[in-house]
């Protein structure tokens, strides 16, 4: 019976220190954005009095408003035009099965691991000839035919009823009406997930726009943090602040749709 | 083999009691049954026994020792689950064999105790498949062949043929059956089909909302039942119910109104205590206990349907709003609208208003 | 003939709904990759390149960088991805169980480093690894170490911090993975172990593992393609050093491409090396996941 206890006791000891790691960074986070940048360094652990002083200085180096704003219109204009190409697809494979289509879908499942690495650079020569550099429209465009979006509304749409797509023929709908009608109302749960993982996605994307986005006015709010953190002095406070509020929208969502969240990844494991 | 023993067993979970009290003693090579409608606490009881569920108060005994607080593993049980709770990434014989490698049995010792099992079950052929290779009977077999090489003292089963179609649980049934006497084994079965209990059982526990309603062999559960509860709930088709009211109660009988029927009356000689008159009771009889007309208390009720099932034929009918069955040879009974049939008075089971059983 | 109609406008319907997403990946997968590979062979600078045939890919085996890339790309691997799948495991396992209180709250709580941008949390992490930063004195007040430790000016070091870094980003994320499917087990299953006499420990190493195998294979080839990709953590906290010891695959192909002077064939040639691992990689545990399987 002892040893019972000492096991729960054990798990509890266990799950309080993995709480307390994974969630001490978001404090460190919070109080950072209050202090100056020497205290941050020299690990101060409490709230101070320079948030202000700091977002003073974050709008002095950065234009916020317009970074956020970028970030944002990148990350909702991604996610609509993903949702609505990545669920056509899946809908369109699951749906209409024909023996090439199958074959198709099986090399995209194979195209998944292709490494971004390994795309960055034609991808860049293909949008500098094109003379999209520094364009929201290259951020964008590489990203909306997103393989596991695809695959992730394929596996969804097996749950849904091939009764409502026939009685929807035997009422005369054609088959886009279908989709725009009958299939989307009913898998509002699954766009709701995937629009956690694009819009997340998106705003948090770091790399591509870095390679496509050049001048100060451009960048989104990833970049914007990067920079101040590649500084050759650092100021933390300021970085921090920045931190906290690109971290905020995604916080927000989390907690607000938390079930959706961790819906849409779980959808992704069959 | 050993006898298993519950002294005024009782669960709570919190506040909610879910067991109010079991008594029961279980001999060896026994085949009880638990058997009662969703939500009696015959699952929770099993449970409790196999030390998946916590006593909170009273003793459970088994082969004479205190179980209450012992490991499932050494209670001398065996489960076979609803969901037969294979282990999926194993074969057959690994799943039967497991249990006795953590013993630390010896691997010839093991072989021979799954080949023995497989033997008995039949399970010779499948003994290298996966459980997702086996049809349902299959696997419900290979539970019960893992059940079997731990020799335990008492077996439980858990509604374990719930998940079979209608045939199969036929079939399964037999088996069971059939394995109690070959193995001469002490056998606790939980089930909710009235039918399971009363083909298979020596001895069947009726439980309803944490109570136990009656213990005793099927045939007497049949005939003899000790309340309501039991008396409806054992025997298919039910038994039928008339509502009766006490017009005079003296000298060892009660003659009974039936309230729905006219001036029909029913005198039933009581041994026990007699009811006061006026008070409301319940006659039970059987659909196939009906006399002919003309003998003691006739009724003539109104045909609603008559259903012929070749040997037998039953014809529902009403009077009254009370609704009847009732069970005849003849083939063509119920062709007309109306039947004429008497309730003999030794066939007749008389409840007083609280449901016990008045004799 | 209204069969053949039917099917011909199935068929239809079928390739205009999948079209829109098949002509963007052509565009920006397909013919990228297959530039790529093109590229390969193609030597020069920046706008002038000429055919140069297979010198790109002795220069490959020339390249210190790229052996010093791929050294700490397998060091990460082979260290970063075991350690955090058995940490997600054996806290889905801790948080599998209904009786625990406050499971919700821990479930959220471990999961929350997933729903950092990856830069956000690379900032988190230099501020807090600097040599006077906040973990150097916690580990000094708790008297695990006795002088700070420089945790990204040394070489060893700062291995530790990325690894850690992504170790703390990455292992809720597979948790859930490992909780989902966890949850679908049949309860009865460990309940029959348990009379069986099965100990806790055993119930975990041969049942509840054999049974997740497929989230488990899942989550590696996820974590190696994640960790072969490696960059944006590498490029802000440490860039790459101190001394490339944290330089990795794609922080050499970008630096390649965008810092020093253009080489656009080379780092085709040095991306197609990622490719090619990928798949060995990927190809190699799926073979062990079927063979295990036939061999139960």
């Amino acid at each position: 019976m002892s040893l019972a206890l000492l096991r729960r006791g054990g798990v509890y000891v266990f799950l309080s220190v993995a709480t307390f790691l994974s969630v001490f960074p978001f404090y460190w986070m919070a109080v950072g954005s209050t202090n100056q940048s020497p205290d941050i360094v020299r690990g101060k652990l409490g709230f101070g009095s320079n948030l202000l002083v700091n977002f003073q200085h974050l709008m002095t180096q950065v234009d916020l408003p317009r970074v956020f704003g970028n970030s944002f219109l990148i990350a909702v204009v991604s996610t609509v035009l993903t949702l609505v190409i990545s669920s056509l697809a899946g809908y369109g494979f699951e749906m209409f099965r024909s023996r090439i289509r199958e074959r198709i879908f099986q090399l995209l499942l194979l195209l998944l691991s292709i490494p971004f690495a390994a795309l960055m650079v034609p991808l860049f020569v293909m949008i500098s000839r094109a003379q999209l550099n520094n364009t929201f429209t290259a951020v964008i465009l590489p990203g909306i035919a997103s393989i596991f979006i695809v695959f992730y509304f394929r596996q969804a749409t097996k749950a849904f009823p091939r009764e409502l797509r026939d009685a929807a023929r035997v009422d005369g709908l054609k088959e886009w009406q279908i989709f725009l009608f009958v299939y989307m109302p009913t898998m509002r749960s699954t766009y709701a997930a995937a629009t956690i993982i694009i819009f997340m996605n998106a705003w948090n994307n770091y790399l591509w726009p870095l390679i496509v986005l050049q001048t100060p006015d451009n960048k989104t709010i990833t970049l914007v943090i990067s920079t101040l953190t590649a500084a050759y002095t650092p100021d933390y406070g300021v970085i921090l602040l920045a931190t906290v509020l690109a971290t905020a929208p995604t916080l927000v969502i989390f907690f607000v749709l938390q079930r959706q969240f961790v819906q849409g990844m779980l959808g992704a494991v069959k | 083999m050993t006898s298993l023993s519950l002294k005024g067993v009782r669960k709570s979970y919190g506040n909610l009691p879910v067991i109010k009290g079991v008594d029961l003693t279980v001999e060896s090579r026994e085949f009880v049954v638990f058997v009662g409608p969703s939500g009696c606490g015959k699952s929770t009881l099993l449970r409790m026994i196999a030390g998946l569920e916590s006593i909170t108060a009273g003793d459970l005994e088994i082969g004479g020792k205190r179980m209450n607080d012992v490991d499932p593993s050494k209670r001398g049980i065996a489960m076979v689950f609803q969901s037969y709770a294979l282990y999926p990434h194993m074969t057959v014989r690994e799943n039967m064999g497991f249990a006795l490698r953590f013993a630390g049995k010896p691997k010839d010792e093991i072989a021979r105790q799954v080949n023995e099992a497989a033997r008995i079950l039949e399970l010779g052929p499948l003994l290298d498949r996966l459980p997702a290779q086996l049809s349902g009977g299959q696997r419900q077999r290979v539970a019960i062949g893992r059940a079997i090489v731990r020799h335990p003292d008492v077996f439980l089963f858990d509604e374990p043929l719930s998940n079979l179609d209608a045939k199969l649980r036929v079939h399964m049934r037999i088996e069971i059956a059939r394995l109690h006497r070959e193995l001469q084994a002490t056998i606790i079965y939980v089930t909710h089909d009235q039918l399971e209990a009363m083909t298979l059982a020596d001895r069947i526990v009726v439980l309803r909302e944490g109570e136990v309603a009656q213990v005793g062999t099927p045939l007497q559960l049949y005939d003899d039942p000790d309340n309501l509860f039991v008396a409806g709930f054992i025997g298919s088709p039910k038994m039928n119910f008339l509502a009766g009211e006490v017009v005079e109660a003296g000298a060892g009988s009660a003659t009974v109104a039936l309230v729905n029927h006219g001036g029909a009356r029913l005198a039933k000689p009581l041994s026990g205590p007699l009811p006061e008159t006026g008070d409301a009771v319940t006659i039970g009889i059987r659909p196939e206990h009906f006399g002919e007309a003309g003998a003691s208390t006739d009724l003539s009720l109104a045909v609603d349907v008559a259903e012929h099932l070749g040997s037998t034929t039953f014809v529902y009918a009403n009077a009254g709003g009370e609704r009847l069955i009732i069970e005849r040879e003849e083939r063509h009974m119920g062709d007309s609208d109306t039947i004429a049939v008497s309730i003999p008075i030794e066939a007749a089971l008389l409840f007083d208003a609280a449901g016990k059983r008045l004799r | 003939m209204a069969q053949t109609r039917l099917d011909r406008s199935e068929q239809i319907n079928g390739w205009a709904f999948v079209m829109p997403a098949l002509v963007l990946l052509g565009l920006f997968m397909i013919y990228p990759i297959i530039w790529s590979l093109w590229m390969s062979f193609q030597v020069g600078r920046g706008a002038n390149f000429s055919f140069g045939g297979l010198a790109n890919i002795q220069r490959l085996a020339n390249d210190a960088l790229l052996i010093k890339a791929l050294t700490n790309t397998t060091i990460f691997f082979f260290i970063q991805v075991p350690i955090m799948i058995v940490l997600a495991l054996l806290l889905a396992v801790a948080l599998n169980d209904p009786t625990l209180k406050f499971r919700g709250l821990f479930r959220t709580a471990l999961f929350l480093p997933c729903v950092t941008s990856l830069i956000a949390y690379s900032s988190l992490f230099k501020s807090m690894f600097s040599t006077d930063g906040i973990i150097n004195q916690a580990l000094l007040t708790l008297h695990v170490i006795g002088s700070p430790i420089p945790w990204l000016t040394d070489p060893f070091w700062s291995r530790v911090v990325i690894i850690t870094a992504i170790t703390w980003r990455w292992t809720g994320y597979n948790m859930i993975f490992y909780l989902a499917a966890l949850q679908n087990v049949d309860k009865s299953i460990y309940e029959a172990a348990r009379i069986d006499g099965i100990p806790a420990w055993a119930r975990f190493t041969r049942i509840t593992i054999p049974m997740l195998k497929p989230v488990i294979l899942f989550t590696t080839i996820l974590s190696t393609i994640g960790t072969l990709q490696l960059f944006d953590e590498v490029n802000n906290i440490t860039q790459g050093g101190p001394g490339n010891a944290t330089l990795t695959l794609s922080m050499y192909i970008y630096n390649l491409t965008f810092r020093m002077m253009p080489s656009f064939g080379y780092s085709a040639t040095v991306s197609w090396v990622i490719v090619v691992i990928v798949a060995i990689l990927s190809f190699i545990q799926f073979m062990i996941a079927r063979d295990r399987r036939r061999a139960t």
